[in-house]
């Protein structure tokens, strides 16, 4: 990974411009909520990503990639008590390592469409839902709500129109969410799920959205699982030295037989050498029976529709960022924690007591975070939004 | 001048078109006069050459000098190309057989007309021998293989002998033969059954003929646990969550992919445990769900119309294990065998149907109901549409929320396991539900399936960690007192497993069975039940992915285990357990 990061970036020639950054993050999480009532530690290297990003035609043409390597150094997940999803259970599960490979034409006719802006943009990436993706954000920690908030690594097909202060996007996917690090959408699945966005910008530096996916049997992926309808609301805060976030989802499974509902509020002050950052959060979440080889997983594939129960998950975070490396590798160390409670939402078997042995608990996690070449796009949009800031420059994020 | 000229040109044409008289166009009667309907061995030439007479069509009369034309149209060998008929219109050709057995068949051909001269080519001597079934098989210790050994024997030309003796002898092993030696049968094929030494190991058996050269030697292994038949794949639409076994048909409950129905030795379609072959097949309908949901069903034989008319399928929907379920009961009407169809359904609201059992002579329907407890539901007559006013009672029991696993009817009661709560014995008069003992005994674990047998009952667990922090699963065995309430007796813990999801015991009460999941230890585990108070381990067949369901029946007097296997590779597994059933 550091090797990778030696390289500059910012190249650029022959009507091609490119650039490139990368990022890790090598952390030490301890927490204990854990499954049978104790603690545990674990050192891993998080969010390694490297990303390329291209453009052609005068612009008219950008290549979006990102290589995720989470397949690599977290093969069995990272400890994240209430993250979920993809078989995982409190471990937050590997990215695919093709994380994103889109092609975007962002200004599909140019001048013919005089004030109105046409995009389109087609590959392996983010549907266009919810809210930007939590390795962009200034929060170590993944949040609970990742699987109620974002849709990821699909194939889709997005159209998007951008008319003064409001972009509408719709798009195509496939429903099926990966089963493996190294699985790709399955193909003949395209075109079975749809979302919609709409986002208004009404002032610079704030941005609000609204959306709405319909996903066809996620976590089955020959298409036999229940089906998904999602929403969420958001309002995003991004001028320096400010950012904030707060959002509202809610996901409905199986014609409503299952509701889960989440809130999360989170904000970061870039002060001069270092950046505090906080994060609220209540989630509600599926419980699933744990498989005997590791009680951090579920059974897959699946091949029943009935859960244990749901639990909601109210987790506050707080922590700080420390500025401690500039130049073509940049540092910050950070050391942020968590507390973490654990609630029974209606009926079911599921009772966290016996299974953690607590209601409530803490976790923290130290490391830093190193990257190079250009920041960290917002990963969920493929559209410049005028009005706000496209990068993380705004936030504790090297 | 120009008249007579053209009239010379008619008759130059005439003589051209008849020739010797036999032009294509000319029509004679074929007479065959000797040599047709012979019998001779393959590649012999027939003793008796074939013989015609060629008649004129009109007069009737010899017709001398016309050729004739023969082919071979049928088995192959040679004939005479061609012959001319003598001054009384004969024409004759040898025939030499071909090389495989049965009719062959020459044409005459005279003119426009022909005449077919048929033959019998017997196999030749026999020249060769091998093996052509049985082999290789693995089997039940002391039991016959399912496979008879055959030989087939052969002419030289490869054609099947039939009347040819086979001597057969056990060379390894202390098996025994149906016969020592048998005659081969009109496909040249001669068979004999091994009955599998009594001790496990491998078992031989050679088969020779009288008069040829070599010997062809037949292996089989006899093992004393359940013996693999056969693993049927299932679509991954969830894949397999039950079968239900009767009269040799298999209706298997594949989710989305609705019921799919097999003959597995029932003769309709020819199928049988080691080839099942489908019948028919049914989505039933969603009810406003994800899909049919098909999970477990019930083939009712109604003995008061003697109908064998409806199927019963539960469907799964949605659910919150202790607390909330959905999933209506659907009614297939299984006339038609190869062409299902659905005709009604009974559906209660908040609360979706599980495992069923059915009091058959008085036609009613117990339905474990999950979060509703018990259903009984009346299913006499004519169903059609909506039943849900054929409810007779349904039950809800324990302190806590019901939520029923499964049920069955014995001795007069209705016996449930509810997940939270533990085994009930309930009371039931023609449907109408009353609690009338246990409950409330299984607070460890929660309660899976059951069975009811010998006075005593058998239910598993489920659970890995999730109610007490407890390992593994178990086997509970119940004694049922004097009024038939069960009062807890022995366990048998099953480590490295999720749950033990299916319990049954044999059709003559001798053999225990339960299904496993979860875990390393998953798949299919026997007991004998000489002692039924204490259940002793007689074998297992383990599946790593997990068995779902499992349950017996007794085919062509051989008793087998059909088993659900859990997705990736979901697939009906057969094993055929006869051994142990003693």
């Amino acid at each position: 990974m550091l090797a990778v990061c030696t390289g500059r970036a910012g190249a650029q020639g022959g009507g091609v411009t490119a650039s490139w950054g990368a990022q890790a993050i090598p952390a030490f999480t301890q927490t204990n909520i854990v499954p049978g009532n104790r603690s545990l530690g674990e050192a891993r290297v998080v969010q390694p990503v490297a990303m390329l990003h291209a453009g052609a035609l005068g612009g008219r043409l950008r290549f979006v990639g990102t290589l995720n390597f989470e397949k690599y150094t977290i093969p069995n997940g990272e400890l994240a008590p209430g993250d979920w999803g993809e078989s995982f259970e409190d471990r937050r599960h590997p990215h695919t390592l093709v994380h994103e490979l889109m092609l975007v034409a962002p200004d599909l006719l140019g001048r013919l469409d005089g004030p109105v802006n046409l995009f389109v943009a087609a590959g392996k990436g983010f549907v266009p839902f919810g809210t930007d993706d939590p390795m962009s954000r200034p929060v170590v920690r993944y949040p609970v709500n990742h699987h109620w908030s974002q849709i990821l690594e699909r194939a889709v097909t997005l159209v998007g129109i951008r008319v003064g202060p409001a972009t509408l996007e719709g798009a195509l996917f496939n429903g099926d969410e990966p089963v493996s690090p190294g699985s790709w959408p399955k193909w003949d699945r395209f075109g079975d799920s749809w979302a919609a966005r709409l986002t208004v910008i009404p002032f610079t530096g704030l941005e609000t959205q609204g959306s709405y996916a319909f996903v066809k049997s996620p976590e089955n992926r020959p298409g036999a699982g229940p089906n998904d309808d999602k929403v969420s609301v958001s309002a995003r805060w991004a001028r320096h030295p400010w950012y904030g976030h707060l959002e509202w989802a809610r996901n409905s499974t199986a014609s409503g037989a299952f509701i889960f509902h989440s809130v999360l509020a989170e904000g970061a002050l870039t002060l001069p050498g270092h950046q505090p950052y906080v994060r609220f959060e209540r989630t509600e979440r599926p419980e699933e029976e744990r498989v005997f080889a590791s009680r951090f997983r579920t059974r897959r594939p699946l091949f029943e529709n009935s859960i244990l129960g749901i639990t909601r998950w109210t987790v506050v975070t707080l922590g700080d960022a420390v500025d401690v490396l500039r130049g073509p590798i940049r540092g910050s160390p950070f050391v942020e924690g968590s507390w973490i409670g654990i609630a029974r939402v209606g009926g079911g078997v599921f009772d966290p007591t016996v299974f953690y042995g607590r209601t409530h608990g803490a976790s923290i996690t130290f490391g830093i975070r190193l990257a190079a070449g250009m920041r960290m796009h917002r990963m969920g949009r493929y559209q410049p939004t005028p009005g706000t800031m496209d990068d993380m420059s705004s936030m504790p994020m090297p | 001048m120009r008249r007579n000229r053209i009239a010379m040109l008619f008759i130059l044409a005439a003589a051209l078109a008849c020739g010797d008289g036999s032009g294509p166009g000319t029509r004679y009667v074929l007479t065959i006069m000797a040599g047709n309907a012979q019998t001779d061995t393959v590649g012999s030439t027939l003793p008796i050459p074939y013989v015609v007479k060629v008649a004129d069509a009109t007069s009737a009369t010899a017709q001398a000098g016309v050729t004739v034309t023969w082919r071979v149209t049928a088995g192959g060998g040679s004939v005479t190309a061609s012959s001319v008929t003598d001054g009384n219109g004969i024409a004759t050709a040898t025939r030499t057989l071909g090389t495989v057995a049965g009719t062959a068949r020459a044409n005459a051909q005279a003119g426009a007309t022909s005449i077919t001269f048929t033959a019998t080519a017997l196999a030749g001597a026999a020249t060769q021998f091998q093996k052509s079934a049985g082999d290789a098989q693995t089997g039940s210790t002391g039991l016959a293989l399912p496979v008879p050994f055959a030989v087939l024997v052969q002419d030289q030309y490869g054609n099947p002998v039939e009347s040819v003796t086979v001597n057969w002898a056990v060379t390894a092993g202390a098996g025994s033969l149906s016969v020592p030696s048998s005659k081969t049968d009109i496909s040249g094929v001669a068979r004999t059954t091994l009955t599998l030494d009594a001790a496990a190991g491998p078992n031989a058996v050679s088969a020779t003929v009288v008069g040829l050269a070599g010997t062809q030697t037949f292996s089989a292994t006899g093992v004393t646990g359940p013996v693999f038949i056969k693993s049927l794949a299932v679509t991954e639409n969830y894949g397999l969550h039950d079968q239900f076994i009767r009269d040799g048909l298999a209706f298997l409950c594949a989710w989305n992919t609705g019921i799919l129905i097999y003959d597995v030795g029932n003769g309709m379609s020819g199928g049988s445990p080691a080839n099942p072959v489908l019948v028919g097949q049914v989505v039933t309908n969603s009810n406003g769900n994800t899909g049919a949901e098909a999970h477990n069903a019930w083939w009712f034989h109604n003995p008061v119309t003697n109908e064998k008319k409806y199927l019963f399928v539960g469907q799964e929907g949605p659910g919150s294990i202790g607390s909330s379920s959905s999933g209506d009961i659907h009614v297939v009407d299984v006339s038609d065998l190869a062409h299902p169809t659905e005709v009604a359904f009974f559906h209660r609201a908040g609360a979706g149907t599980h495992n069923f059992w059915m009091d058959e002579p008085h036609q009613i329907l117990y339905a474990a109901y999950y979060n509703a407890g018990v259903m009984a539901i009346d299913v006499s007559g004519t169903l059609s549409g909506d039943i849900s006013s054929r409810l007779i009672d349904s039950l809800s029991f324990g302190a806590g929320n019901s939520y029923t696993w499964s049920v069955q009817l014995y001795n007069g009661s209705l016996y449930a396991s509810d997940m939270v709560s533990g085994l009930w014995q309930l009371s039931t008069n023609l449907g109408t539900l009353g609690s009338a003992g246990g409950g409330g005994n299984e607070a460890a674990r929660y309660s899976s399936d059951l069975w009811v047998a010998n006075g005593y009952a058998y239910s598993g667990t489920w659970d890995h960690f999730q109610r007490t922090g407890l390992a593994g699963s178990l086997l509970k065995i119940w004694q049922l007192n004097g009024t038939g309430a069960p009062v807890a007796l022995d366990s048998i813990t099953v480590a490295n497993v999720g749950a033990v999801s299916d319990v049954e015991v044999s059709p003559d009460g001798k053999l225990l069975m339960f299904s496993t999941e979860s875990g390393p230890n998953s798949g299919f585990w026997f007991y004998s039940l000489a002692d039924p108070a204490h259940p002793a381990f007689v074998g297992k067949y383990l599946e790593p992915s997990g068995v779902h369901t499992a349950t017996f029946s007794t085919i062509g007097g051989r008793l087998y285990a059909f088993g659900a296997k859990n997705p990736s590779g979901a697939a009906m597994i057969i094993l055929d357990v006869t051994s142990m059933d003693k």
